[in-house]
């Protein structure tokens, strides 16, 4: 059965055909020209009427009509959606009691994701059933629409692997009966939904922590940690099973990870309600030394201390899901703990990390340090945090700080050793020294007779008259235009709409998606027909997300963007 | 624990992965157990199984297509929207504008999602409600708030109160928690627009000096303003991109390393040296949202207020996920970090509206079940359900040895069950069962289907069986006595009992012990229930000239038409006890 035979006989289409001239039945040749001036319209409503956005995440999907401000339903993944149908045992009154029999150590909480990362172990035909079940549950519950075939935008990811994109899309195309769906990446659309071009989006996300510099919509460099939501709620599970037994000379090491005591949605509870992060030792009010000197701190620099007094308020937080049901009294000192454990673990050496368990504010550093320079001065002052674990109160600004007062200590040298510490700024002292000894009396600088060889001219600073420099030009016109200089340069932290928001404003104002895909021909080829991202003629490959051009890309190649081929 | 009834479950051959799209080609990551799924017997320990299998109630049935079709394989359609709470019908137009919530006064409560009912209080006079102009107030009006009758929950907790008793909803999206209004994004517009034409007179300098003062120009936008002014924003800066040609410069390129984007790119770098003009026209015109007016929000991080609130507060006093998954997204909210963990956070919940859904088979369009269009009645138009079409199959216990728990089947001990066969159709059907001779899993137990194929006799009518009841009652007994002194065994080949349109037959299955594998610490859950996989067939012959069941009979009736339905099916014996 095949989307055309269908849509052509299904009589609804033909209404659809109807309220949308220019979609199904126009053919390839629609022309793009003068889309410009119908941005303004609020005639285009109609057009994006049945474009559903979907933005995909380890834990919940946020599913909505593209052009809303906000998704219109998120469904989360959980153990009770994956029990068959009439299996009500979720109501009985002892079923969360008995959560340690539903999940084996191993699993505790694998149930509550949609994937693992590693798909080397992943029932990819189970992550299927999941999504179909979950976007099932979206489109009765919250999107009330029936089930004709729509066009979808999917966020996903960057670095998702391509097994897991082609099963989601081999469901949403099977199951769902997509005849295109867009695929965007989530920071991209984070950086869209923050005004920016270019940015460091800070996904603290459930499975791993991911860093990517965006720069001009292009992601450029993506760095990874497994310091994550799951690690904070396994951190937490230790304490609170710390703290269960009572022992204070429990052994950390071989037993932390074995046994749970506790279920998991208990933990995830507790570290969603209660678990803080510790401001940071260094605030960022001290005066930065290196070259960002030029800019000053801005709303930063009146940082409220923190008062360490009621930090030893203590708080009970009741424990149902223990052998015995009882109360814990925790201090926040302690909640404190899981986030400074999972995110920074300072009492350990930098040195002492694997490259995939970076603490946050290293793995940001390392992140930048690593861009060219002008990409790095333009990312760092457009970080934006985004994820879950950005709800963790203080963790940004502590994230925030500590990258800061990393940036004061080291300077963007990529030499962290320490001689190379000690060597280093002793270097530069005398660099510095020697250029003041040498620029101080005589004005010319030692190398100067070469330079006047090169010119040939005698040169002479206070007559040169400025020639008409095409890069001022530029600037002054630029200046005209209303147009600031961007922010560069110094640390600053932008607030985004979200992925799935700024989705909805790429998908609204028809730019095209990084990669869009016809169900015909992936239902021919698979992700296996995917070209690379090089190989692919855009101009034929790019469509509106729009009104739609059916069919225009049969026939050609297409790609799938950053998420690669086979 | 409790014992477990036996029940049945059907797998549904929609989710037979070869009839789905795509075919798996060699190429494609797929796993490869997926190539092997026709020539395996269905395994309902499988995680997967759990997605296709459902009660014999859920499933429907499609006449034309003579297949099975569960939720998974219809297609739907809307019949009405309605809201739970005041069972009001939403034309459909108001939903796209007005979401998918109620937008009269139903809410439920934030705590417990009871419904919310509106009150008025007639408190002593609250100096700050009569300071409001708001005309004389009626002898029993007053303020109005939201109270759950179940919780007491109150919106006066989050410090809202209404002025007027109805449209609820659109006041509460006025209001922010506490009571202070908000402004819309609508209003935030008309705002902005007057200020730009006061500052008309020297447009660069005031743009110019909002956006130099950066921070404090960062005006603190909810999310629905913030998405607003990033909108027009983008659309301003794409209807300046290009005059004529592409309109579409930047946002364009995305993740592509087009010819445009790269010539975009080098005259980035060199300042917009280069030579062609368009192209410098370019790069100036698509920047990125440099004030709060453009949707540019510096972000606040400093969270300490949040944190003390938080350690000042009892562990009560945070929401819970549930009720945090609960809350609908709130507009105006600053922003989507939130510090929506608070219960002074919380905001009453407009009801979710609802659906009533006609479902049609996906292959032939025909309508499969039809709700009335009323939202009151109950009733169906249509409603062809597969319990009308395919036998029902119900398990009880014959013979069972005791057992050490009670309520469970001793492992390695042959345990007896009936399964009795109905027959819903008006034509005789042929059955043929097939069962692995041991259940697929960790705890493999032996199954052996005492009479695999039988025959059951048409569905007759009604009075036929009143007719026939007695003799049929008095044949039930005898055969029930002497199943009780043991002197009617279970044969092979047999048929246990039969009945005018039900036909019983036994199987006897040897529990495997749940001790052999001790080393894993725990069974999993439900892994001590005893699930045969079982596919079942069913053959009959319809009269071609009649398919449509309950027109008239044909005349001709030689010309008879075999038909055939097949499917997996999982009975769920019981639990198999500690030995």
């Amino acid at each position: 059965m095949s989307a055309a035979t269908v849509s052509t006989t299904l009589p609804h289409r033909a209404v659809a055909n109807i309220k949308s001239p220019g979609g199904g039945l126009s053919g390839p040749s629609t022309p793009l020209r003068g889309v410009a001036s119908n941005f303004g319209s609020p005639s285009s409503l109609r057009a994006e009427e049945d474009l559903l956005l979907i933005e995909f995440g380890t834990r919940k999907l946020h599913i909505g009509f593209a052009g809303d401000a906000v998704p219109r339903g998120c469904v989360w993944f959980g153990p009770d959606q994956q029990r068959r149908v009439g299996d009500f045992r979720v109501w009985q009154m002892d079923y969360r009691d008995e959560w340690a029999k539903r999940e084996s150590d191993s699993e505790w909480g694998k149930s509550h994701e949609l994937w693992q990362p590693d798909v080397r172990d992943l029932d990819l035909g189970l992550v299927e059933d999941k999504i179909e079940r979950a976007m099932r549950e979206a489109i009765t519950k919250y999107m009330l629409i029936d089930s004709r075939p729509r066009r979808m935008v999917c966020v996903l990811p960057s670095g998702l692997p391509l097994p897991i994109l082609s099963a989601t899309l081999d469901t949403l195309f099977s199951r769902f009966m997509s005849p295109t769906i867009s695929l965007l990446s989530i920071p991209v659309a984070v950086a869209v939904g923050a005004g920016v071009r270019s940015a460091l989006v800070i996904d603290l996300g459930w499975s791993e922590t991911v860093v990517t510099s965006v720069y001009e919509y292009r992601e450029v460099r993506t760095d990874r940690s497994i310091r994550a939501g799951r690690m904070l709620t396994e951190q937490t599970h230790k304490l609170l099973a710390s703290r269960l037994g009572q022992s204070p000379q429990r052994p950390s090491t071989e037993s932390e990870c074995t046994k749970h005591v506790l279920s998991f949605e208990e933990c995830s509870e507790i570290a969603s309600r209660v678990v803080w992060c510790k401001a940071s030792q260094h605030p960022a009010s001290a005066k930065p030394e290196d070259g960002l000197a030029t800019v000053e701190e801005q709303d930063e620099s009146d940082v409220r201390t923190h008062p360490q007094g009621c930090d030893h308020a203590k708080t009970p937080i009741p424990l149902r899901s223990a052998a015995t049901p009882e109360t814990l009294e925790l201090s926040y000192d302690q909640l404190a703990e899981p986030c400074e454990n999972t995110f920074f673990d300072s009492q350990c050496s930098p040195r002492s990390f694997d490259d995939h368990e970076l603490p946050l504010h290293l793995l940001v550093y390392r992140s930048l340090l690593e861009l060219p320079l002008d990409v790095r001065a333009v990312c760092m002052s457009r970080i934006i945090f985004t994820g879950g674990c950005a709800k963790v109160l203080g963790l940004r600004k502590r994230i925030f700080d500590d990258v800061s007062q990393l940036i004061r200590e080291k300077g963007w040298d990529p030499v962290q050793t320490k001689p190379s510490d000690k060597l280093g700024a002793a270097s530069r002292l005398k660099k510095r020294g020697s250029r003041q000894g040498n620029s101080g009396p005589t004005g010319v600088p030692p190398d100067g007779a070469g330079e006047e060889e090169q010119d040939g001219v005698w040169h002479d600073a206070a007559n040169t008259v400025p020639e008409a420099d095409p890069v001022e030009e530029q600037l002054k016109r630029g200046r005209d235009r209303k147009e600031q200089p961007p922010v560069c340069g110094k640390m600053r932290a932008v607030e985004s709409l979200g992925a799935w928001s700024g989705a909805s404003l790429i998908t609204q104002l028809k730019a095209p998606a990084i990669a869009t895909i016809d169900r015909d021909v992936w239902q021919q080829q698979g992700a296996a027909g995917a070209g690379r991202v090089g190989d692919v003629d855009t101009k034929s490959q790019r469509q509106s997300v729009g009104p739609a051009i059916r069919g225009a890309t049969s026939g050609s190649s297409w790609t799938l963007g950053v998420w690669g081929v086979v | 624990m409790a014992p477990l009834t036996p029940y049945t479950y059907i797998q549904c051959p929609c989710s037979d992965a070869s009839t789905l799209g795509r075919q798996a080609d060699s190429n494609s990551p797929r796993s490869p157990d997926d190539d092997e799924l026709d020539d395996r017997a269905f395994d309902p320990r499988a995680p997967r199984s759990n997605y296709s299998l459902y009660p014999l109630d859920y499933l429907n049935y499609c006449e034309d297509c003579q297949q099975i079709r569960c939720p998974r394989c219809v297609a739907e359609e809307i019949v009405t929207y309605f809201c739970p709470n005041c069972l009001f019908e939403v034309p459909s137009s108001n939903l796209k504008s007005e979401g998918n919530r109620c937008t009269r006064s139903c809410f439920q409560c934030p705590i417990c999602i009871g419904p919310l009912s509106v009150t008025s209080i007639e408190s002593p006079p609250d100096p700050s409600l009569l300071a409001a102009p708001d005309g004389a107030p009626a002898p029993h009006s007053g303020p109005y708030i939201l109270t759950c009758s179940y919780c007491n929950w109150s919106s006066t907790e989050i410090g809202i109160k209404f002025d007027k008793s109805n449209s609820i909803h659109a006041q509460l999206v006025k209001l922010n928690n506490g009571g202070t209004t908000r402004l819309t994004a609508k209003e935030h517009r008309e705002r902005r627009k007057e200020a730009s034409q006061d500052r008309l007179a020297g447009p660069p300098s005031a743009l110019a000096a909002a956006a130099s003062n950066g921070g404090e120009n960062n005006e603190e936008l909810d999310l629905e303003t913030q998405f607003a002014n990033l909108k027009s924003f983008y659309q301003s800066q794409l209807a300046d991109a290009a005059p004529g040609g592409s309109g579409l410069s930047s946002l364009n390129d995305l993740g592509f390393s087009s010819p445009t984007s790269l010539s975009r790119i080098m005259s980035l770098y060199t300042g917009g040296t280069v030579h062609n003009s368009r192209n410098k026209s370019r790069t100036g015109t698509m920047r990125e949202a440099l004030i709060s007016d453009e949707g540019l929000q510096i972000a606040s991080l400093d969270e300490s207020a949040a944190i003390q609130h938080l350690h000042s507060i009892d562990y009560s006093e945070t929401i819970t996920t549930e009720q945090s998954t609960n809350q609908p997204p709130h507009l105006g909210e600053v922003h989507p970090h939130g510090t929506s963990r608070f219960a002074s956070s919380l905001r009453p919940i407009p009801y979710l509206l609802r659906t009533k859904r006609s479902k049609r088979c996906p292959v032939c369009r025909h309508i499969i079940s039809k709700p009335e269009a009323k939202v009151a009645t109950t009733r169906f138009r249509i409603k062809l359900v597969a319990s009308a079409y395919i036998p029902t199959i119900t398990i009880r216990p014959l013979n069972i040895p005791s057992s050490s728990t009670p309520g469970t089947l001793p492992p390695l001990q042959p345990s007896q069950f009936i399964l009795t066969f109905q027959n819903p159709r008006f034509e005789t059907i042929n059955v043929t069962l097939a069962t692995p001779a041991k259940t697929p899993g960790r705890f493999s137990s032996k199954v052996t289907v005492l009479c695999p194929q039988f025959e059951i006799d048409a569905n007759t009518d009604v009075w036929d069986e009143a007719l026939k009841d007695t003799s049929d009652k008095t044949k039930l007994r005898r055969r029930g006595a002497a199943g009780d002194d043991g002197t009617h065994q279970a044969e092979a080949g047999k048929i246990w009992e039969r009945g005018r349109n039900w036909v019983s037959i036994v199987v006897e299955v040897v529990p495997a012990s749940l001790r052999l594998d001790l080393l894993e610490a725990t069974a999993k859950e439900d892994e001590d229930v005893l699930e045969i996989p079982m596919f079942v067939r069913v053959e009959w012959e319809v009269d071609v000239g009649g398919d449509d069941v309950g027109t008239a009979p044909s005349r001709d009736k030689e010309q008879t038409e075999e038909r055939e339905l097949a499917y997996w099916c999982v009975l769920g014996l019981g639990r198999v006890g500690q030995a």
